[in-house]
């Protein structure tokens, strides 16, 4: 019996019985059902590899455009879904030319599914440069394991993604920062004001602002009405990683 | 870049640079529309890549992102070129933790942490582990190899729980032992975990 056993943790005990309590919670978890999410365009041929290739298939999710090869396309996908008796749910991307609406399209629809317990796996070989684009975003953001299906082999290949959040390349602490000015990104902030309003001493907030803008996740801007105080504002984009 | 140097100059207005590297593949370098680009940009740097094979045109990004980060502040527009050679510089953006934009026609700045690489997320325990592990290993055995490098026992354990849980190791049960692997995706982070810095 082989399983991936990744939800369990160590418990605190010591010597062997850790270990065999370690081991044990990863060889006893059950194996949750698959669901592959796919991007799809003109050609079938990109989504069945890994259809067939996927374990304990329950579902399978993809997306498509308005174009009527990309319709055709989705037809026998469902066709070949329907043969194996596996569900599936085909997504028309009504507007396919925003990277960052259709990735947080996507990523709505992974968190449910994985909040449903579901195991992912995501194809993103399919559909328009913008929509697989957008498919690979949403796999790093949330640690998805992602693959792609050659062109003319056909031969299905994995990305080198971890099955962890991007996000974790935040500490807690300046994940909530991020988050909070990203909430409230209309409103202008100063680290002082910051610091007040997240409840943490301003020389506190001044190391994780510093941290955030060392990795490019905020900018300080001189505030127009008094070039004194600086604003402390989220770089865009940035609600993708904490939305 | 792909035919159309359209693509590349939306990104060229938008951002500063000193220096201009063009990732394509060789029909591209062909192209009356890479001609017009070089008679825009004499110094142009270029890198030839196989625009439909993802893993080789991640790994020639990768490489130019470092070899280009010793003179300077990079920055990657990834928004030309094949479907495929877009991806891949979207991934080696965040494996390599530099800035990227994706301008199509818009610019839009991908949440890229800066300086954040694929390396940062092991632990020198992990990378202890990637050396120890070249395929199926009793748990005990590679908890010991492990500690036989200085790490502590709790330290091992958790560092394989960790590796499991980002999908790089398995176990399986063989007639009573436990057994570690593994995972197909291991090969495809092996010189990242062998590039983690060592226990100090």
């Amino acid at each position: 019996m082989v399983s991936t056993g990744f939800r369990m943790r160590p418990q605190r005990r010591s010597g062997s019985t850790e270990e065999t309590s370690y081991r044990q919670d990863w060889l006893t978890a059950a194996s949750p059902m698959t669901v592959l999410f796919g991007t799809l365009g003109w050609r079938p041929q990109s989504l069945l590899p890994s259809i067939r290739s996927t374990e304990d298939l329950e579902r399978v999710v993809f997306y498509h455009s308005d174009h009527a090869k990309s319709r055709d396309a989705r037809s026998k996908v469902m066709e070949f879904c329907r043969a194996l008796g596996v569900t599936a749910n085909a997504i028309e991307v009504s507007d396919a030319f925003d990277l960052l609406h259709v990735a947080g399209q996507i990523r709505a629809d992974v968190r449910k599914e994985r909040a449903a317990g579901a195991d992912l796996r995501f194809n993103i070989a399919g559909g328009t440069r913008l929509m697989s684009s957008a498919a690979l975003l949403v796999c790093i953001l949330e640690g998805v394991p992602a693959t792609y299906v050659h062109d003319e082999t056909y031969q299905e290949i994995a990305l080198p993604l971890l099955r962890i959040s991007y996000g974790q390349g935040l500490t807690a602490k300046q994940r909530d920062v991020l988050s909070f000015l990203v909430r409230n990104r209309d409103k202008d902030f100063t680290e002082t004001a910051l610091a007040k309003s997240l409840g943490v001493h301003k020389a506190t907030m001044n190391h994780h602002v510093r941290e955030l803008e060392a990795k490019g996740a905020i900018t300080r801007l001189s505030d127009p009405a008094d070039a004194r105080r600086l604003i402390v504002k989220p770089t865009p984009g940035m609600e993708l990683l904490v939305g | 870049m792909g035919f159309d140097e359209r693509h590349v100059l939306p990104s060229l207005r938008l951002m500063p640079y000193d220096r201009l590297v063009l990732v394509a593949g060789r029909e591209t370098f062909r192209s009356s529309g890479f001609r017009r680009l070089k008679v825009l940009e004499p110094g142009l740097r270029t890198v030839r890549v196989d625009p439909f094979d993802l893993t080789d045109a991640l790994e020639s990004i990768r490489a130019t992102i470092r070899r280009a980060a010793g003179d300077g502040a990079v920055r990657i527009s990834a928004s030309g070129g094949t479907k495929i050679l877009t991806n891949a510089a979207i991934l080696a953006a965040f494996q390599e933790g530099v800035e990227a934009w994706y301008c199509d026609p818009d610019p839009v700045r991908l949440p890229v942490l800066r300086g954040v690489s694929l390396a940062a997320a092991f632990s020198p325990s992990e990378g202890a582990i990637a050396l120890a592990l070249h395929g199926p290993i009793r748990h005990d055995r590679l908890v010991a190899a492990v500690a036989a490098r200085g790490f502590a026992r709790r330290t091992a354990l958790g560092a394989i729980g960790s590796l499991a849980a980002k999908g790089l190791v398995e176990f399986e049960r063989d007639d009573g032992t436990v057994l570690v692997r593994p995972s197909p995706r291991f090969a495809l982070f092996r010189d990242q975990l062998r590039a983690v810095p060592k226990k100090a």
